[in-house]
């Protein structure tokens, strides 16, 4: 399955939510969609699921513009994690899951394994109410593939997770998108955080798309310099005026380290000119730019 | 319109929240306190008291359900929209191959069943006991006012989901769920008086009753005027004389008219403002 946002705009009142987007998302794919908050990212993926309807433009499955009809069809094969979800205190996890179960036509005995890994049996039959947020994240996961969806759309699904129940929740993402091929379109302004889970990235600002492509295909594009680490015992003014003579920049000390960012076209050369002075430092490691620089970059 | 599953699931979420909720109890217990002790001494103005006839108990019984009734169901269904909103969980059911309808009719049959049983509890203790004083006589006029009184419930219920649809904001709803009790309970009926002291009387019957077939309560008053007859000045219609067309299959025509007009402006609202 093929979606096609085509010149998306859409806006409420005076205030221009998103403007001429257009994206591609393709089978099988994890996209991330990033930008700070109010930059258009949950009104883009809301126009992607139908909840709302453009203001101009089109959103295509495989090449078809959906009538009504077609937006239930599309649903059937839809998982959606909204951000912030509380559900309801009074009803038990698995009470939650039977509902959209039975809402979005689809039935927990085919997801068992699933939502066996994410919530176990004694927590499933606790009333959401004493869930914790960790717990309330994984049943909103479990009810997002309750209808064993093809496309899983997750709106900041780590937000107010502790670092640990946010790894948590990643692995049990992978594992799920692993075993059920899915296409994942996942949104987070914490950049670092999906960085190793997206095949592409889609950058957005004031409800703008700034950017799309693989990571390392955008940072090539926008030539972002590396940054080069040397361990070295206090100031060294001889491999500073190396580093300088090969064009890098930003040369300073923390830790321990001699950093510099250096351009990625001069990466050989300054290898191998600093190699000749190996033994004036007892390590050298060189580091791509992380996805937050690659935003920041574009801003 | 086939009820789907969806529909089933959602309806049956929102009555089981009722009934853990023990809303329904209480509501229904409460209704059937008041229902006994309205029975019992509706006719101590009269200098009587303990269970009277069929037409004086529903005569006091008209005054009580006129104002509880509309209240109950505004404040039932006031919320649909915003608690789905405040829990998130509206995105999940508008993201899911439900269409808006479904959606709709979902809540609004869970709540109906909900204040039926509600209505019938309460109502039903009264019912019974005239049963036990009466005989089989009374039990088909009760039975009419009970379903006058639903018929009542499920109209304010629909206009309740109107609001919450157009305002969303629970503080606005409740606000203006106020208002409209107010306005269709007190407010309409001292208008019309107002009106009839304005006019000196010149206004007419016949225009007069139409003015009262726009406000679904005191279309409920008519309708128990009609089927208890002598009992009329208990509940402050007897002055009018109505038209000979204003029947009791009229009457319920309009009532219906009340509930399906608000559901629909209620959906056109709510599917204007996702999904157009």
């Amino acid at each position: 399955m093929i979606l096609k946002l085509q010149d998306i705009s859409k806006s409420y009142e005076q205030i221009k939510a998103v403007e001429m987007v257009s994206l591609e998302i393709k089978e099988g794919e994890a996209m991330g969609l990033v930008g700070p908050n109010g930059s258009g990212k949950s009104t883009l993926l809301k126009i992607m699921l139908g909840i709302i309807r453009p203001s101009a433009g089109k959103v295509l499955v495989n090449g078809e513009v959906l009538s009504e009809k077609g937006w239930k069809e599309f649903k059937r094969s839809v998982g959606y994690m909204p951000e912030r979800v509380s559900f309801y205190d009074n009803l038990t996890g698995n009470e939650t899951l039977k509902l959209f179960a039975r809402v979005k036509g689809g039935s927990l005995s085919n997801m068992k394994d699933v939502i066996g890994r994410l919530l176990s049996e004694d927590v499933l039959h606790r009333k959401v109410g004493g869930y914790s947020k960790g717990m309330r994240q994984r049943l909103n996961l479990a009810q997002a593939l309750v209808n064993e969806p093809r496309f899983l759309v997750l709106d900041e699904p780590t937000s107010g997770l502790d670092p640990v129940g946010t790894r948590e929740f990643y692995d049990i993402l992978d594992e799920v998108r692993e075993r059920k091929k899915l296409t994942v379109v996942l949104s987070s302004h914490i950049l670092a955080e999906i960085e190793e889970k997206i095949d592409r990235v889609a950058v957005m600002k004031n409800g703008s798309l700034k950017a799309v492509g693989r990571l390392e295909e955008l940072c090539e594009g926008m030539n972002i310099p590396l940054r080069i680490y040397l361990t070295i015992h206090g100031k060294d003014e001889l491999l500073e005026g190396l580093l300088m003579r090969e064009g890098a920049v930003d040369i300073g000390y923390k830790n321990g380290y001699l950093l510099a960012s250096i351009p990625r076209g001069n990466k050989l050369e300054l290898i191998s000119a600093i190699m000749e002075e190996k033994d004036r430092f007892s390590d050298l490691s060189i580091r791509e730019p992380s996805l937050e620089e690659v935003f920041f970059g574009l801003h | 319109m086939v009820f789907t599953d969806a529909m089933r699931a959602i309806a049956h979420k929102e009555l089981s929240d009722k009934l853990k909720s023990r809303w329904v109890i209480v509501i229904g217990s409460g209704f059937a306190l008041f229902t006994l002790v309205i029975s019992y001494f509706g006719g101590a103005p009269a200098g009587v008291t303990g269970f009277m006839s069929l037409d004086a108990t529903i005569a006091s019984l008209t005054s009580l359900v006129t104002y509880f009734i509309p209240i109950l169901a505004l404040t039932l269904g006031g919320g649909i929209i915003a608690d789905e909103q405040e829990k998130g969980t509206l995105g999940i059911y508008l993201a899911s191959p439900i269409s808006v309808g479904e959606f709709i009719i979902g809540k609004f049959t869970g709540l109906v069943i909900a204040l039926v049983l509600s209505i019938v509890a309460g109502l039903g203790v009264a019912g019974i006991m005239l049963f036990f004083r009466t005989g089989t006589e009374a039990v088909g006029t009760f039975l009419v006012f009970i379903i006058n009184s639903v018929l009542l419930g499920v109209t304010f219920l629909s206009v309740s989901f109107l609001i919450s649809i157009i305002f969303y904001e629970r503080t606005k709803v409740i606000a203006l769920t106020i208002c409209i009790w107010l306005l269709f309970t007190i407010l309409y009926d001292l208008g019309l008086i107002g009106l009839l002291i304005v006019t000196k009387g010149s206004i007419g019957t016949e225009a007069f009753s139409m003015l009262l077939l726009l406000n679904p309560v005191d279309i409920y008053r008519i309708l128990n005027f009609i089927s208890i007859g002598e009992f009329q000045v208990l509940i402050g219609l007897a002055s009018v004389e109505f038209p000979a067309y204003i029947r009791t299959s009229m009457l319920w025509g309009i009532s219906m008219i009340w509930i399906i007009a608000p559901l629909g402006i209620s959906y056109y609202y709510f599917k204007k403002r996702y999904l157009e």
